[in-house]
């Protein structure tokens, strides 16, 4: 194990994946709680829209798709408010009409197979120096705002009336962790990839949740989770020649699979 | 001053108009009761003093400031909503539910402290329920939470208090403990109380004055009045029975002695 990890470029998407790990470790405890895996897998998926107009203009990919991600997720939540349409109806819409804006985009800009099944399905060979330096710093200070605000955070995900109750601005809160989600999913992307992104943001939080008592056990079990999915991921994914996203992917699932096999026997 | 003071206020939900011209003015450190049937407009009389639904029409003060200031200072009102819907395995102990009573008073950026753990534990015990702080919340009993819950209420060390429908999950026998333990706070601490409520029998014994809300006020002023059979035959319509509670409930205390 420890040869596979001394390759260069092995260290980096370890040191990459170990911190959108965290990071996605500590947005899945709300995404589960909030129960928002849905509105999870629809930016996940849209974001994908936000890979093609880079494609399609030139411009870097992951850049594109911050800016459409998060432009979909408060999209998603206007439309739910304001129109007369539920929450749900307004992820499917916005989710693939995303995908489809991203087909044709790819379609119309021709060069795709290789890089493309990166995004699609994560591909730690094809990360840039630029890239990592990117999402590590995303992924930090998206974490340090999250934790900043986590008593908020909490008290809204309990019950947004007695936030309001306590002065606490519960819409601006609302919309800043649906921001942080839409981040969290792009920084993750090249990693897991876009198909799969979702699943890191559900499987952590839910294992966690099965055995938390507090809400500090469960950040720190589901964060363990998705670090240790990760390591384990990227080491199939090396020796196997598979792609990470399914490996880290497969690797959460049992380790849930298995907390739930313990829990049901408590 | 006057503690709450509302003017012609008119509130429309959905088109609806759930209160239609009501006025009310209510003394610092009074307990009132809300009665009325369901649909009848409790909920949202208690929602637009706190802030939470912008009215139609007419005006409110709180302590002589109007809502939408009050909710940004957050630590005027402790509120119990009705029934909260709290998933049984939701990560949260009962101390740090309490403890969430205390955001408001602490402020962004900062976290609750020794002397904030200190009140929760004393508002527990309060409630009767220190015994219980670390135990998750989802795994109490609905008399329990309620319990919780209004230590969180109470945690803020809240000027009003507004507890919608508080004696849901409480049984009968708690239920008169519970008005009573309401009724010991308010002169401890002088807190106004709001508290809607369906069961008019039980609460006369303990509240100051008594509104009866059918989307207008069918009455209002001291408890005893409230109890008249046309008051109650406006708020409710026609069939009413009114089965005289007494304070003491013999089955009970024989319930209690065994």
């Amino acid at each position: 194990m420890f040869e596979t990890f001394s390759a260069p470029f092995m260290q980096k998407a370890l040191f990459v994946g170990i911190t959108v790990s965290l990071l996605a470790g500590l947005i899945s405890v709300f995404v589960v709680l909030r129960k928002m895996s849905f509105i999870g897998a629809g930016i996940s998926h849209a974001a994908f829209g936000g890979v093609a107009i880079g494609f399609f203009t030139g411009l870097n990919p992951v850049v594109t798709a911050v800016f459409y991600s998060v432009a979909v997720a408060l999209g998603i939540e206007f439309v739910s408010r304001k129109g007369k349409i539920s929450e749900d109806a307004s992820i499917g819409i916005f989710f693939s009409s995303s995908m489809a804006l991203g087909i044709v985009l790819i379609s119309l800009s021709g060069n795709y197979t290789v890089d493309l099944f990166g995004y699609l399905f994560g591909n730690i060979l094809a990360i840039t120096e630029g890239e990592i330096m990117l999402s590590v710093l995303v992924a930090v200070l998206v974490i340090g705002i999250i934790l900043l605000f986590l008593k908020e955070i909490f008290i809204t995900t309990y019950n947004e009336e007695i936030a309001r109750v306590s002065g606490i601005p519960v819409r601006a809160i609302n919309t800043l962790f649906l921001v942080a989600l839409a981040v969290s999913i792009v920084v993750s992307m090249k990693i897991i990839g876009i198909i799969l992104i979702s699943a890191l943001l559900v499987i952590p939080g839910a294992t966690a949740q099965l055995f938390a008592k507090n809400l500090y056990f469960m950040i720190a079990a589901s964060c363990g989770v998705a670090v240790f999915s990760t390591i384990a991921g990227l080491f199939l994914s090396y020796e196997f020649d598979i792609a990470p996203g399914g490996g880290i992917v497969l690797t959460a699932t049992a380790i849930f699979l298995i907390g739930l096999f313990f829990k049901r026997r408590k | 001053m006057k503690a709450i003071e509302i003017n012609n206020l008119t509130v429309k939900l959905n088109g609806r108009e759930a209160l239609n011209k009501i006025s009310l003015t209510l003394d610092e450190g009074k307990f009132l009761g809300i009665v009325g049937p369901n649909g009848g407009g409790k909920t949202t009389l208690l929602r637009t003093v706190l802030g939470l639904i912008k009215p139609a029409s007419g005006s409110i003060l709180i302590l002589g400031k109007k809502p939408e200031e009050v909710l940004k200072s957050g630590r005027v009102f402790g509120y119990l909503p009705q029934i909260s819907k709290i998933s049984p395995d939701f990560p949260v102990r009962v101390i740090d539910v309490v403890m969430m009573g205390r955001y408001g008073r602490m402020g962004m950026f900062k976290w609750p402290g020794e002397k904030d753990r200190a009140k929760a534990l004393e508002y527990l015990s309060m409630m009767g329920i220190e015994a219980l702080s670390n135990m998750p919340f989802g795994e109490l009993s609905g008399g329990q939470q309620q319990r919780a819950s209004i230590a969180r209420a109470l945690a803020g060390e809240p000027g009003i208090l507004v507890l919608d429908e508080p004696n849901t999950g409480i049984d009968v026998i708690g239920q008169e403990d519970f008005y009573h333990l309401l009724k010991g706070l308010q002169k401890r601490f002088n807190i106004t109380i709001l508290m809607a409520s369906h069961d008019i029998g039980a609460i006369t014994a303990y509240v100051d004055e008594i509104a009866c809300l059918n989307n207008i006020f069918h009455y209002q002023g001291s408890p005893v009045g409230a109890l008249d059979e046309t008051v109650l035959t406006d708020l409710y319509g026609k069939n009413v029975d009114l089965l005289m509670h007494t304070d003491v409930c013999e089955k009970c205390e024989r319930l209690r002695r065994t």
